[in-house]
């Protein structure tokens, strides 16, 4: 199902980005603050994140059911 | 293909997505240090409380009767889930109001913010564009974040915010959506219109979810399912929205002229992180809603669309069959293009949102079909899959590994700094379709072409005169008398004269004055 599965985390090829959103014109205020010039974390720390979540948090997770 | 759909009504039709309101609710689950579920109404409330910019409340609930249904009835009383109610017995807050209870703040931005039964709800403002409607669903999840950290600074306990629909333990928490539509389309019309949709709908719009809650189709079998929600569902159409919950909710609250309008309350779909998804789930379910008022409806019906949403939701093999009510079958991509084609038909050139619709409505199917994997970058169930496929290869974990549920889990940190989902977007995997300017643009400003931005003046300029509000109205403390103010639904576009002397108003009486020649029209009839 998912011939390429892993090749991202090692970065070895990128999701396609998406083509230009054209309906999602500039925001009627465009002065407040930009998207942060930051570098792009190298993809292993995605692997490194999922090992340090937390492994009982799904077992202790009890929520009141809602709407 | 062909001979699907009919359309009793005009051969092309004029509606579009920017002629219709819709907002996006989200309860959000907590998780806080410490405490465990029966704390959380408490715990949810003393979140909501700690927003620390300028807010207007109380909500006015006069407008509210969750009883009433679509049908022309109202019911004696809503169904409860019986294990959630013994968590009341011993509440910490049972001793407050239901007012009290419930914390409501209108934001400046047009957005609702408050504690629905255990769980911190943001509610976007209405919206006429897609983009909008995103940048106010992630304008949402910094604000209810803010909230958390606040109120762990206050407690010195971690809390955890997930943006998320189930505990894996049963219990379901829901992310609803809201569209306004016509009064005059016939309940039963809407209704089998609508169904055969909304079970179809996760291929795209599900979030993804490790194991399966309750009985049915691939219980057994199914150890990741497309959609959170779809366990959850028991009947095919009904008012209730806490336990037996429906897939077409007949909620009948318009939120504005009921004699006018609906407002269709679809309560089965998941929360989504992917941008792409929100705004594809949101386009496409216009663009159904516009055919259906224009007379279409489909010439199929689904055998059992309870079984059905759960088999799409489910299926291991991912072929998605589904059995129709003449006997025939047909895969649930096939019943989404049976939509998708008429509104090509039907729709096309509307305005640009519905183009984009149209267009990455056709590409997703296309990949969903031919490859899910390629829309691992807009569809969340299979951005979570990818990461879980990759978890489990690179560590030698099995399916049924507990370890699994905290990953899913954490997909939906609404911290950045934790949340898989926002990992995955900073290393650059999924589509973005707002800039973070945007985002924080929407944290202080409602659009500005609904009635959110007359709500949000009005915030902005008087929040200390507002006695209650609601979605259509506010009671402002003015002289010499208290005065009732109703914000129109049509606004028109940006730079409304309206809305510009509103926010010109120095005085809660300039206000007035501008609002008082609006139209007093009843939210509930």
């Amino acid at each position: 199902m998912f011939p390429n599965k892993g090749e991202w985390i090692s970065g070895q090829e990128r999701m396609p980005r998406p083509g230009p959103a054209e309906p999602f014109t500039k925001p009627a205020d465009d002065s407040g603050p930009k998207a942060p010039d930051v570098k792009r974390p190298d993809p292993s720390d995605l692997l490194k994140r999922m090992r340090r979540v937390d492994p009982d948090q799904a077992r202790r997770y009890r929520q009141r059911s809602g709407q | 293909m062909s001979n699907t759909g009919v359309c009793s009504g005009k051969a092309r039709v004029d509606v579009s997505l920017g002629g219709r309101l819709f907002g996006v609710e989200t309860e959000y689950g907590i998780l806080v240090e410490g405490r465990d579920a029966g704390d959380l109404m408490e715990e949810s409330r003393l979140l909501v409380s700690a927003y620390p910019h300028r807010w207007a409340g109380p909500w006015d609930y006069h407008s509210e009767d969750p009883r009433r249904d679509m049908r022309g009835f109202r019911v004696d009383h809503l169904n409860y889930n019986k294990e959630d109610a013994r968590y009341d017995a011993g509440s910490t807050a049972s001793h407050l109001s239901s007012q009290e209870q419930r914390a409501d703040r209108a934001l400046v931005n047009g957005a609702r913010l408050y504690n629905d039964h255990g769980h911190p709800e943001y509610a976007t403002p209405e919206c006429r564009s897609l983009r909008d409607l995103v940048a106010h669903d992630r304008a949402g999840e910094r604000i209810v974040l803010e909230c958390a950290r606040r109120r762990a600074e206050q407690t010195g306990r971690e809390v955890r915010l997930f943006k998320n629909n189930t505990d894996f333990h049963g219990m379901s928490y829901g992310c609803h959506e809201a569209y306004l539509c016509e009064r005059a389309v016939p309940f039963e019309r809407l209704f089998h219109g609508m169904l055969p949709f909304l079970v179809t709908r996760p291929l795209y719009a599900g979030a993804g979810k490790t194991g399966v809650e309750t009985s049915g189709p691939f219980a057994k079998e199914c150890r990741y399912q497309l959609s959170q929600r779809a366990d959850f569902f028991t009947e095919e159409a009904s008012v209730d929205t806490l336990a037996r919950r429906p897939i077409f909710n007949t909620r009948d609250e318009a939120h504005a002229d009921p004699g006018r309008h609906r407002r269709l309350h679809v309560i089965c779909g998941d929360a989504n992180l992917s941008e792409f998804a929100t705004a594809l789930k949101v386009g496409t379910t216009c663009l159904v809603l516009s055919l259906i008022e224009a007379g279409w409806e489909p010439l199929f019906r689904l055998k059992n669309p309870v079984d059905a949403i759960k088999q799409v939701s489910r299926d291991p093999a991912l072929r998605w069959i589904l059995e129709l009510e003449d006997g025939r079958t047909m895969r649930a991509t096939d019943i989404q293009r049976i939509y998708l084609q008429d509104a090509q038909r039907l729709l096309a050139g509307s305005d640009a949102d519905a183009d984009w619709t149209l267009r990455e409505w056709e590409r997703v199917l296309n990949d969903l079909e031919q490859d899910p994997g390629r829309a691992g970058d807009r569809v969340d169930w299979v951005a979570k899959r990818r990461l879980l496929d990759t978890y489990i290869e690179a560590e030698g974990l099995r399916w049924e590994d507990e370890f699994l549920r905290s990953l899913d889990l954490e997909y939906h940190n609404v911290d950045p700094e934790l949340g898989l989902y926002y990992a995955l977007e900073e290393a650059g995997q999924m589509a973005r379709l707002v800039e973070d300017a945007a985002v924080v643009t929407a944290l202080r400003q409602a659009p500005r072409d609904t009635r959110a931005a007359v709500r949000g003046a009005l915030i902005q300029g008087f929040a200390p005169q507002i006695e209650r509000l609601s979605w259509g109205r506010a009671a402002l403390r003015s002289q010499p008398e208290p005065r009732w103010l109703y914000l129109p639904v049509e606004l028109g576009d940006s730079g409304d004269g309206l809305l510009r002397r509103v926010e010109a108003a120095t005085t809660v009486e300039e206000a007035v004055d501008v609002l008082s020649g609006e139209e007093h029209v009843p939210e509930q009839g």
